[in-house]
């Protein structure tokens, strides 16, 4: 297996656990038994307003999509069918998420990340964590891209064949 | 060559990030699921709140804690609301810190409005003085003699006003003054100099440890046997949506 795939297997494992965990414990809160959903999600949007990034009506689309979405791109990527598309999108929602901690951060806004069930205060760390994801979920991406065009380790097929064909 | 070492060491650089996550994220929890275990095991029966409310001297009173529900160490003075309330909500806050001061001018005074006088909420305030922050223990000291004569509400909002100007000057003292009269002022000089009330001001510190409150303002929602904690500011609007959701709740 050569470097690349690595990258992209280790990508896919990882970003998939983060995804799929973050968006199970913001529905979950990491209570036993787990609260309602409306509670959970309406516990959340107070998280993503302490931002101060989207007007209301955003803050209730992103609140109320966000823990879903979360979920069936972790599970997406992870399957790996239309591997491009999941990671591409993975990333854009990763690079979204490091622009809005290291703003919160710059800012010095006291609020809690909202990242996973735990409070946590966004701190130097946590900016580095997610820049560290963002540059996994960014090299993933491209080197899924880059792997799409030579034939495939296995089959001897590439997707780019595909398309020309 | 060098290309596939660099792209290793960011793999390597990367794993660690991740690995430092799901590690930090397992020591939360387990710290998280501590701090219950010792909140719960914390709770005693309730003692005496004859005395909440009740105007004293120094001498006269040792400061005494309620339980209500859950919560324990309850100072009766700093705390709002009916006791039967479903909702208990539960503010770690620094007079010194400005999320504070929004969080109470902003929200927390709609909530005594609309949830807290209706008999919905009960609203417990801790005192959580951050050391970054040299006037806050003082303040919190002159605000909780305040409650203990009654005039809680009007130093608690002369000193989130008037934040600003006591932390450049230090003067929390001529703050207070200007909102109380002469007479009351004179008490709350006595508590403050007795010093009498300053290990409930030290437990609101240790409980604010054991939740492991690391900013503030830190709010604990406590609803139908589960906890709900927050940190930072909260938007008036998407509270109200939540305290709804939680009163909705069987």
């Amino acid at each position: 297996m050569n470097l690349r795939r690595l990258v992209i297997w280790v990508g896919r494992i990882v970003l998939a656990g983060i995804f799929i965990y973050a968006g199970y414990s913001k529905l979950t809160m990491g209570m036993h038994p787990r609260p309602a959903i409306g509670v959970a999600l309406t516990f959340f949007q107070m998280t993503v307003d302490s931002y101060q990034i989207l007007p209301p009506w955003g803050v209730e689309v992103v609140a109320k999509t966000l823990p879903f979405a979360e979920i069936a791109l972790g599970v997406l990527l992870l399957v790996g069918f239309g591997l491009r598309i999941w990671a591409t999108l993975i990333t854009l929602l990763i690079v979204g998420f490091f622009a809005a901690v290291l703003r919160a951060y710059l800012l010095h806004m006291q609020i809690n990340c909202g990242c996973f069930a735990t409070p946590e205060p966004v701190t130097l760390k946590k900016v580095f964590e997610d820049g560290a994801l963002a540059a996994l979920a960014i090299l993933m991406t491209v080197f899924a891209f880059m792997e799409a065009r030579k034939p495939h380790p296995w089959t001897g097929a590439s997707s780019a064949d595909k398309v020309s064909a | 060559m060098n290309r596939r070492r660099l792209t290793t060491g960011a793999l390597l650089l990367m794993l660690i990030a991740a690995g430092s996550i799901l590690a930090g994220r397992a020591v939360a929890q387990s710290a998280g699921a501590g701090a219950a275990v010792k909140s719960a095991t914390a709770t005693k029966p309730a003692k005496s709140s004859a005395k909440a409310g009740s105007t004293s001297t120094p001498a006269s009173f040792a400061p005494q804690t309620i339980t209500v529900g859950p919560v324990a160490d309850i100072d009766a003075h700093k705390a709002f609301g009916s006791k039967a309330a479903p909702v208990i909500m539960e503010t770690f806050s620094d007079f010194q810190c400005p999320a504070c001061k929004n969080l109470y001018l902003g929200t927390n005074r709609q909530v005594m409005d609309n949830y807290v006088t209706t008999g919905k909420v009960y609203l417990v305030h801790r005192d959580y003085p951050l050391p970054m922050h040299a006037h806050s223990k003082v303040a919190a000291s002159y605000a909780r003699a305040a409650s203990y004569i009654g005039k809680v509400e009007p130093v608690e909002e002369a000193l989130f006003q008037n934040q600003e100007k006591w932390e450049a000057t230090g003067d929390v003292d001529g703050t207070v003054a200007a909102a109380v009269s002469a007479a009351d002022m004179k008490k709350i000089r006595d508590l403050v100099k007795a010093a009498t009330l300053e290990p409930l001001i030290a437990r609101d510190v240790e409980l604010a440890k054991a939740h492991n409150v690391t900013q503030t303002p830190t709010t604990i929602f406590y609803a139908h046997g589960q906890t709900y904690p927050y940190a930072g500011q909260i938007n008036y609007e998407f509270l109200k949506q939540f305290l709804d959701q939680l009163l909705a709740q069987k």
